[in-house]
């Protein structure tokens, strides 16, 4: 279902969605943007750049209680609350979908996968690009699936466009809704091919298929030293990304050390004893082995699963690494040079 | 199973870690029900006694102290060494970078040369005798001594974070101190603290230690993208990190 709000109306519209559901929206963070808990129509900023923390953090949360135990029973702590998700961007819409895809695999993550299927997610194309974004380079700058609504700037108005039932629930909120017409996906045809060009602020020399068939043959390229040597093993780079997905799995004991909780916690292949197992012996103790394998993930591993790439160009890891290092844009086309 | 014999040492120190044990509340008595407290700030007086584990606080300062620590640790099945100036040497590090003179004349004046205000350098209690178990920070966090007391108590080793604050800071979501050009020594220093410093919006002074396998070096190198020098990181290392 496509329609058109004016801007003016825009304020209304949100105002009544608020009332009707718990909202996390983007808005303003000190001089950045992040998604929170709306509580008022006036601090969403859809015209921000990119979001401080991905939204992958409301699905698969940092810290997270799985199930409570006693001696021999143990009761599911798994409670997801439906909220709205406003103000997605395109590329990290495409990473949820990833995620969406990882977690139904195998053994289904009921946790992250019913709290997916409670959030109405509307997305809205990027007016304003961030200082390291590069989705452009990816095809990642625009999305045509995955969201319940996605709204669309397009001069004065906002061009809706319904793609379910729990979409169509939410814009029948708003009042001053009229019907779109062919100029107005025209315009947003336009406003996605810009944004192509625009969301390019690292130019990545292969596609995304020369990537992965350049990792192949890149397992010693001379990069990965070079790069690792000022390499924190911090891990940021990991827990910043939108399609990052790895947690670690510990029990909390109560007091009586027989009863307790299970939680798991975020994870990242950077820090050192993430590849430690029982022994101990640790597979990847190197740095630089450690700083390859990500862009092998992002690259060629996941791709491999899911058929999709897993970097989406959001540019946050090139911004969270305090030592400049970890910037995709630059190691894919180093490696192209061999 | 009886309960465990357990004794806390003094040694030099603000004593804050001891404080923030009462800080468990209702945890506290629920650490009582699961251990018999012996020693609690005393010296040794029985010579026979032994304790299933010995939590040591604050820095090793003096000879003497060496010796005492020594003759705890032949009495313990299990050591703890208790907050930063226990697990790194702490803040009591500082005076390492001074001549042992100068300092005694500074904090004593004419009584200086007396010889029971003899000093020498400061120890981590690791320098001394060997430690099963660190509960890092300045202080410690009551939630992590209780999560760790319950691994020792329950005969699992204690998962201490051998990842850097950053983790934390990120999990947190916090906006990183290095976009307003503050040098934060949370890439080196080891998580557990959740964070606590960036997330109340400063930089992370180091008070846990640095990690097992710190990059010290790539700090260092990376100083001046943020309008630092290699001096001002040292600076800010020399708090509670200093290696001397
Ligand atoms: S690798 Fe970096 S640029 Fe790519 S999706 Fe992850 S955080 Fe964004
Ligand atoms: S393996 Fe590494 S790159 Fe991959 S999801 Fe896990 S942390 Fe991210
Ligand atoms: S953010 Fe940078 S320093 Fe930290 S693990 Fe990633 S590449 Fe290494
Ligand atoms: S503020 Fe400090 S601890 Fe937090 S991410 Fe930045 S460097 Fe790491
Ligand atoms: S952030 Fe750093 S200084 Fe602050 S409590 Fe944690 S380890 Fe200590």
């Amino acid at each position: 279902m496509l329609k058109v709000l004016d801007t003016a109306e825009l304020g209304t519209w949100v105002e009544a969605i608020i009332k009707a559901h718990d909202v996390i929206g983007i808005q303003a963070r000190a001089d950045k943007f992040d998604f929170g808990p709306l509580a008022k129509v006036q601090d969403l900023r859809l015209d921000y750049d990119v979001s401080l923390n991905a939204p992958k953090r409301f699905f698969l949360l940092p810290d997270e209680k799985l199930f409570t135990f006693k001696k021999d029973e143990a009761k599911s702590a798994q409670a997801a609350e439906p909220f709205v998700l406003f103000g997605v961007h395109p590329y990290d819409l495409i990473a949820l979908r990833q995620l969406d895809k990882l977690f139904e695999m195998d053994n289904p993550d009921v946790h992250y996968l019913s709290r997916r299927a409670k959030a109405i997610v509307v997305a809205v194309d990027v007016q304003k690009p961030s200082a390291h974004v590069f989705a452009g380079c990816l095809g990642f700058e625009h999305v045509e699936d995955s969201y319940d609504i996605l709204l669309t700037k397009i001069g004065n108005e906002y061009l809706a466009d319904a793609a379910t039932a729990a979409g169509e629930k939410l814009i029948a909120l708003g009042k001053g809704f009229t019907k779109a017409d062919d100029t107005h996906l025209a315009a947003r045809k336009k406003i996605w091919d810009e944004n192509k060009q625009a969301l390019r602020r690292h130019e990545l020399k292969p596609n995304k298929a020369q990537i992965t068939a350049q990792l192949e043959k890149s397992y010693d390229h001379k990069i990965w030293k070079e790069k690792a040597r000022l390499c924190f093993s911090c891990g940021s780079c990991n827990l910043v990304c939108p399609t990052c997905y790895c947690f670690d799995v510990a029990d909390r004991l109560n007091w009586d050390l027989a009863s307790g909780e299970r939680v798991r916690t975020w994870d990242g292949c950077m820090l050192e004893d993430f590849a430690t197992v029982a022994g101990p012996h640790n597979f990847r103790n190197q740095r630089e082995a450690r700083y390859r394998h990500r862009y092998y993930r992002k690259g060629k591993y996941v791709p491999d699963k899911i058929g999709e790439f897993s970097c989406v160009g959001c540019g946050r890891c090139i911004g969270a690494c305090v030592t400049h290092i970890a910037n995709p844009v630059e190691v894919y086309n180093a490696i192209m040079e061999a | 199973m009886d309960r465990p014999r357990v004794a806390i040492f003094d040694f030099a120190c603000c004593e804050g870690c001891q404080l923030q044990l009462y800080n468990l509340e209702e945890g506290l008595l629920d650490v009582l029900g699961l251990i018999e407290p012996v020693e609690w700030r005393e010296a040794i007086s029985d010579q026979s006694d032994s304790y299933d584990i010995a939590v040591i606080e604050g820095s090793i300062t003096r000879k003497e102290d060496e010796e005492r620590l020594k003759d705890i640790r032949k009495r313990a099945k299990v050591m703890i060494a208790l907050g930063a100036c226990a697990t790194i040497g702490g803040v009591n590090k500082l005076k390492n970078q001074f001549d042992f003179g100068e300092v005694r004349r500074t904090v004593y004046g004419k009584d200086a040369e007396a010889p029971h205000l003899d000093t020498a350098r400061v120890k981590a209690v690791h320098e001394v005798v060997p430690v099963e178990v660190k509960i890092h920070g300045c202080p410690i966090d009551h939630f992590e001594f209780g999560t760790i007391l319950k691994s020792v108590l329950a005969g699992k080793t204690p998962s201490i974070p051998n990842y850097p604050v950053c983790v934390e800071c990120k999990k947190k979501g916090n906006i990183c101190r290095y976009e307003y050009n503050e040098v934060c020594l949370g890439p080196i220093t080891r998580a557990g603290c959740g964070a606590k410093c960036p997330t109340g919006g400063f930089w992370c002074f180091g008070c846990r230690g640095l990690l097992d396998n710190p990059n010290v070096d790539a700090a260092k190198e990376v100083m001046d993208i943020y309008g630092k020098t290699v001096d001002d990181l040292s600076g800010r290392l020399l708090l509670f990190n200093n290696q001397s």
